[in-house]
C-alpha cells in the first residue's frame, strides 16, 4: 500500500494555483494586481483613512516561461502600514487572516489571495514580494522579501533593512511576476480599475499602465465607508457540525444561555417555540459540557423546525445612490445615468445588498453590441465566467424592451451603456475560491432583478424623453418632405390649377401642423416626468444628508 | 397599342376612379380636413367562406389611411404610384412588381424633391401597389401589373387551346403535339379559351411539379383522357386562374394530389380551392372550388402502407406549420365550415397524430412496378377515394 502523505496548506495552493485565480498568464497578472489592491481598501477602511493608491504595471522583460512577459507590478497605499512582524504572515502564510469568518462585508475574506500572488511570484522568478511599510509609530519604514516556505506554510522576511520613507504610513508591494497584460475586454486590467473607482467613491487613484500616460483619478467622496460590524450568527444558517463547534466555544454555561447570547434573534418567546417543537424543556438550564452528541442532534432538530425572525440586515452596507452618481461620471462622458439602492434584504437566509448603477455613455460602446457589464461582490469586480454568475443571468431575465432598450431574447440588451450591479453580503457565495462568480440562487437573482427594474424605470425616462424628442424631429421633417410631394402628384392627377395647389399645400401645412404641436406636447410631458423623477432623486438625497448630519451631531 | 383582354366586367373605370379620389383628397386639403383612403381589409379576420360560391369572400372590415404626420410618408407614395399606374393603363403598357420597382426608382433617381419617397426593397413597393388594388377594389392585372409566370405545366392529348393576343390575333396550342414539353399557362388565363378534342375524364393537379413530369413521361395522359397539371407549389394567381377556367370551360372533375401536412393542406390545397385571405377581392376569379382532395389521405397511409414522418417539433418552420394549423381549426372560416368537414378532420388528425407523409411516398409501395403510383391515382379516382 503506497504511504499516506500530508501536505501543506500551502504545498496545496501552490500545485493548484488555477483555483484561485492564475490559471492564465494574463489571470495572473490580474489577479496580483486585485488581490493587492483589495488588501490595501480594507486596511484603509479598517482605520479609516481616505485611501489613495499609486499603481505602476509595466514589462520589465521576457518571462522564463513560454509566451510570457516578466511583470512589474506595484501597488502603494496610504494605509495604516503592516507591524514588521506580521509581514511575512500577511504575505506569505495562507489563511493567516484578520478578516476570516467574522462575518463581515469586507474585500477580503479568507487570507489566501496575497499569499498566492507571492506564490506565483516566486514559482515563475524565483523570487518573493519586496515589501516596504511604515506605522505611524514607526519612524523608519522596514523593507524586506517575503517569500513562502511550501512545506510548513508560513512566511519568511528576508533582506530586511530599515529604510527613509517620506510617508506618514503605507505599504509598497512589488511583484515581478510571469504574466501578459491585457488592458482592454472583460479581463482586463483597466477594466478592473474602472470598476474599483466607480464602487469606490472615496478611492483617488493613480496609475500607469505599459508605456501609456500616467492617470490620475480624484475622489469624489470624502465618506469613508463604514463597515458595519458582523452580527451574531442565525441559528438557521449553521449546519450541525458548526453548531456542536459553536457551542464548544461557550464552555460552561446554560443552553438557555448560549442560545440566547450566541446567536442572533433567539429571545424568551423563541425558546419556547423551540420547546414546543421538541426540544425538552429540561436541556435549557443545563450545563452545556454535560451534552452528548445525541442531545445537540435533539436541540438542533427542535430549532430548525421553529420559525424564527430573518437575520438582521445591519451588517450589510451600500456605497449609495448620491456617491454612485458621482462615481460614474468618472469613467467617461456620461449621457444620462439612474442608480437604484435597494433596502438590504434576506436572500437564502443571507442579509445582502444589491445596487444598480446603468448609465449611457457618449464616448464608450456603440448601439450594436451588448452592454458593458460591471459585476460586483463585496465591491470586488468579478471580471471572468460572466455567462454562470446570479447578476448576468438577473440582467438576461429582465425585459429590457419595457424601458426602451433593444435586447435580443433572453439576452443582455445592447447600447453604449454601463450596466453596474453590485451585491454586497457578509456571506456571497460563490462558485470558486478564486470568487469570479456569484452562485446564482433563485431568491438572489430575483433581489437584483427587482433592483434592475427599479433602475431600469428610471432611465427609460431619460429615453422616452429621447424618443419623444427624435419623434417631433421625424415629424417635422416628414411635413416639409412629403407634404409638396403629395399635393404635386394629386394636383397632376386631376389637373387642378395653380390656386388650388396652394390652397392644398397650406391646408396640409395646418394639418400637419397640428400633429407636431401634439408632439410637442407629448415631449413636454415626458421632460416633465424626467425633471420630477431628478427632483425627487435629489430631494432623497438632502433628506439622507441631513438624517446623517443629525446623527452626527 | 391594342387594348388588353379583360379579366371580367368590371363595374368602374379604372382612371376615373382614381381621379374621383384624388379630387376628393385635394378638396379636403383645401379644406384643411383630413384626407382618408379606405381599403378592403386583405386578413383572415375578415374572410368568409360562402359555401355557396365556395370561397373566402371579404367582410366588412376596412384599411382606413387618415393623413397625420406618420401616414404622409404612405399617402405620397400612394399617389406617386398610382399616377404611374394610371399612366402605363392609358398607354397600354404591362409591368411585374419587380418592374414597377425599377420604373419607381428610376423616377425618383431623376428628381431630388422625390428622394423621400425611395424605397429600400421591394417589398415596400409591393404593398403599396397591393393597397391601391384593395383601395380601388381591382385586381393587380386590371392595373396592367402582373406576376412572373410560375407554375401550372400543363400536359393533355386532348386539350387545345385558343390564346388572344394583344394585336387581337388568335394562337392555336394544340397540347397534344407538343410531346414532352408542357403547355403554361400566362398569367391572364383569361385570354384562353380551351376546346377538348376527346370527353376529358378528368384533371389531375399534382403538387410538386417533378411528379407531374414524372407521370407524364411514364405515359399517363397518353393512357388517360385527361389534363395532368403541376402546382409547383403555393398555386400562383396563374394556376389558380387557369385551373378555375379549366372548371368553368370544361367541366370535368378536378383533384389535386399532394402531401399529407398541414402546410400543404392550408396553404396549398385551401389557396387553389377556396382562395387566400390576402386576395380576398379576387378570390372569385381565381380559385377553383370544386377540386377534390385526392390524398395523400390518412387511410392511405394504412392502406399502402405508407412512409411517414414525425414531425419534428423542434424544427421551428414544423412547429410553426403545427401551430398555424391548430390556429386554422379555430379561426380559419374554410375549415370551420361543414362543407369542409372532412377537410378538417385531415387536419385534426395531422395535429393529433403529428405524422406527415409525402406524395412521392407512392412510389415506394412497389417499386418495381413503375406505374404503381399511376394505378393508384387511378383506383382512387375510380372508388372516390377523395375529400
Amino acid at each position: 500500500m503506497n504511504k499516506i502523505t500530508k501536505s501543506s496548506t500551502a504545498e496545496y495552493f501552490a500545485k493548484n494555483l488555477q483555483q484561485v485565480g492564475f490559471s492564465s498568464p494574463t489571470k495572473a497578472v490580474l489577479t496580483t494586481l486585485k488581490e493587492a489592491v483589495d488588501n490595501s481598501l480594507d486596511a484603509c477602511e479598517g482605520v479609516g483613512i481616505l485611501p489613495f493608491l499609486e499603481i505602476i504595471i509595466e514589462k520589465v522583460g521576457p518571462g522564463s516561461s513560454k509566451n510570457s512577459d516578466l511583470v512589474r507590478i506595484v501597488v502603494e497605499d496610504n494605509g495604516p502600514g503592516i507591524e514588521p512582524e506580521d509581514l511575512s504572515r500577511v504575505f506569505g502564510e495562507y489563511l493567516a487572516s484578520s478578516k476570516f469568518g467574522r462575518g463581515q462585508c469586507t474585500r477580503g475574506q479568507q487570507g489566501i489571495g496575497i499569499s498566492a500572488a507571492t506564490t506565483w511570484a516566486q514559482l515563475t522568478n524565483a523570487k518573493g514580494v519586496m515589501v516596504i511599510s511604515k506605522t505611524k509609530k514607526m519612524r523608519k519604514a522596514v523593507s524586506g522579501i517575503v517569500e513562502v516556505d511550501i512545506r510548513s506554510n508560513s512566511g519568511v522576511l528576508k533582506s530586511k533593512e530599515t529604510i527613509e520613507w517620506d510617508k506618514e504610513s503605507g505599504v509598497h508591494v512589488e511583484f515581478l511576476i510571469d504574466g501578459r497584460v491585457q488592458l482592454n475586454g472583460d479581463g482586463g486590467l483597466l477594466t478592473y480599475l474602472e470598476g474599483s473607482v466607480l464602487v469606490n467613491p472615496h478611492l483617488e487613484l493613480k496609475y500607469k499602465l505599459l508605456d501609456n500616460e500616467p492617470v490620475f483619478i480624484q475622489r469624489v467622496s470624502g465618506t469613508i465607508p463604514e463597515v458595519p460590524s458582523p452580527t451574531l450568527p442565525h441559528p438557521h444558517t449553521m449546519k450541525l457540525g458548526e453548531f456542536i463547534a459553536h457551542a464548544h466555544l461557550y464552555g460552561r454555561i446554560t443552553l438557555e444561555k448560549f442560545l440566547k447570547t450566541g446567536f442572533s434573534r433567539v429571545a424568551d418567546q423563541t425558546l419556547k417555540d423551540v420547546v414546543s417543537h421538541g426540544l425538552p424543556k429540561s436541556l435549557l438550564d443545563k450545563s452545556l459540557t454535560s451534552f452528548k452528541e445525541d442531545d445537540f442532534k435533539t436541540i438542533f432538530a427542535a430549532i430548525q423546525k421553529t420559525e424564527m425572525m430573518s437575520p438582521s440586515t445591519k451588517s450589510v452596507l451600500t456605497v449609495g445612490e448620491e456617491a454612485l452618481s458621482k462615481s460614474i461620471m468618472r469613467l467617461g462622458q456620461v449621457d444620462f445615468f439612474s442608480v437604484m439602492t435597494r433596502k438590504p434584504t434576506i436572500c437564502d437566509f443571507k442579509p445582502v445588498s444589491v445596487e444598480v448603477a446603468l448609465a449611457r455613455f457618449l464616448d464608450r460602446g456603440d448601439a450594436d453590441n451588448p452592454v458593458q457589464v460591471l459585476r460586483f461582490a463585496n465591491r470586488v469586480p468579478l471580471q471572468f465566467d460572466k455567462a454562470a454568475c446570479a447578476i448576468t443571468r438577473a440582467i438576461e431575465t429582465v425585459n429590457w424592451k419595457n424601458y426602451g432598450l433593444n435586447q435580443p431574447k433572453d439576452s443582455i440588451p445592447l447600447g453604449p451603456y454601463v450596466f453596474a450591479v453590485s451585491v454586497v453580503s457578509p456571506f456571497i457565495k460563490f462558485k470558486n475560491a478564486s470568487k469570479e462568480t456569484i452562485d446564482s440562487s433563485d431568491e438572489l437573482v430575483e433581489e437584483i432583478r427587482r433592483a434592475l427594474m427599479q433602475a431600469g424605470q428610471k432611465l427609460s425616462r431619460h429615453i422616452r424623453k429621447e424618443e419623444k424628442e427624435a419623434d417631433l424631429e421625424r415629424k417635422l421633417a416628414h411635413i416639409e418632405q412629403f407634404g409638396p410631394i403629395l399635393v404635386d402628384g394629386l394636383v397632376r392627377i386631376v389637373g387642378a390649377s395653380k390656386e388650388r395647389k396652394f390652397r392644398a399645400a397650406e391646408g396640409l401645412r395646418k394639418l400637419l401642423g397640428r400633429d407636431s404641436s401634439e408632439a410637442m406636447k407629448e415631449l413636454e410631458v415626458a421632460e416633465g416626468r424626467l425633471a420630477a423623477q431628478k427632483k425627487k432623486d435629489a430631494h432623497l438625497h438632502s433628506s439622507r444628508d441631513e438624517e446623517k448630519l443629525s446623527l452626527e451631531e | 397599342m391594342a387594348k388588353l383582354i379583360k379579366i371580367r366586367e368590371l363595374k368602374i373605370d379604372i382612371p376615373q376612379e382614381a381621379v374621383r379620389l384624388a379630387e376628393q383628397m385635394l378638396k379636403d386639403l383645401e379644406a384643411s380636413k383630413r384626407p382618408v383612403l379606405e381599403a378592403v381589409k386583405c386578413s383572415l379576420d375578415n374572410s368568409f367562406y360562402n359555401a355557396k360560391v365556395g370561397y373566402l369572400t371579404p367582410g366588412d372590415k376596412s384599411v382606413r389611411t387618415e393623413l397625420n404626420v406618420s401616414s404622409v410618408q404612405k399617402l405620397a407614395r400612394v399617389v406617386f404610384v398610382l399616377e404611374i399606374l394610371l399612366r402605363n393603363l392609358d398607354i397600354g403598357a404591362v409591368n411585374t412588381k419587380r418592374e414597377l420597382y425599377y420604373i419607381a426608382k428610376g423616377l425618383i433617381k431623376g428628381n431630388s424633391q422625390l428622394k423621400p419617397l425611395d424605397f429600400e426593397d421591394q417589398d415596400e413597393s409591393d404593398s403599396i401597389i397591393d393597397f391601391i388594388g384593395d383601395m380601388l377594389r381591382v385586381y393587380r392585372e386590371e392595373l396592367n401589373c402582373y406576376a412572373n409566370d410560375r407554375g401550372g405545366q400543363t400536359y393533355s392529348q386532348q386539350l387545345i387551346v385558343t390564346e388572344t393576343l394583344p394585336d387581337g390575333e388568335k394562337a392555336i396550342v394544340d397540347l397534344g403535339s407538343l410531346g414532352t414539353t408542357p403547355f403554361q399557362p400566362k398569367n391572364r388565363p383569361q385570354s384562353l379559351k380551351l376546346k377538348a378534342r376527346k370527353k376529358i375524364d378528368f384533371c389531375l393537379v399534382v403538387e410538386s411539379e417533378g411528379t407531374a413530369g414524372t407521370l407524364a413521361t411514364m405515359g399517363f395522359t397518353k393512357r388517360n383522357n385527361c389534363i395532368l397539371m403541376g402546382a409547383q407549389g403555393v398555386p400562383s394567381n396563374g394556376v389558380r386562374g387557369w385551373c378555375k377556367l379549366i372548371e368553368d370551360q370544361l367541366g370535368v372533375p378536378m383533384y389535386f394530389f399532394g402531401d399529407l401536412d398541414a402546410y400543404t393542406l392550408q396553404n396549398i390545397f385551401r389557396t387553389l380551392k377556396a382562395g387566400s385571405a390576402a386576395s380576398l377581392i379576387r378570390n372569385g376569379d381565381f380559385s377553383a372550388p370544386d377540386v377534390k382532395f385526392l390524398g395523400v389521405l390518412p387511410e392511405d397511409v394504412k392502406k399502402y402502407d405508407l412512409h411517414c414522418y414525425k414531425v419534428k417539433e423542434s424544427d421551428p418552420a414544423e412547429a410553426r406549420a403545427l401551430k398555424k394549423a391548430k390556429d386554422a381549426l379555430e379561426n380559419d372560416p374554410f375549415f370551420q365550415d361543414k362543407k369542409n368537414k372532412k377537410l378538417a378532420d385531415i387536419l385534426r388528425w395531422l395535429v393529433k397524430e403529428k405524422l406527415r407523409c409525402e406524395q412521392q411516398s407512392f412510389f415506394s409501395v412497389d417499386p418495381r412496378d413503375p406505374l404503381k403510383t399511376e394505378k393508384i391515382i387511378l383506383e382512387k379516382i375510380r372508388g372516390n377515394a377523395y375529400v
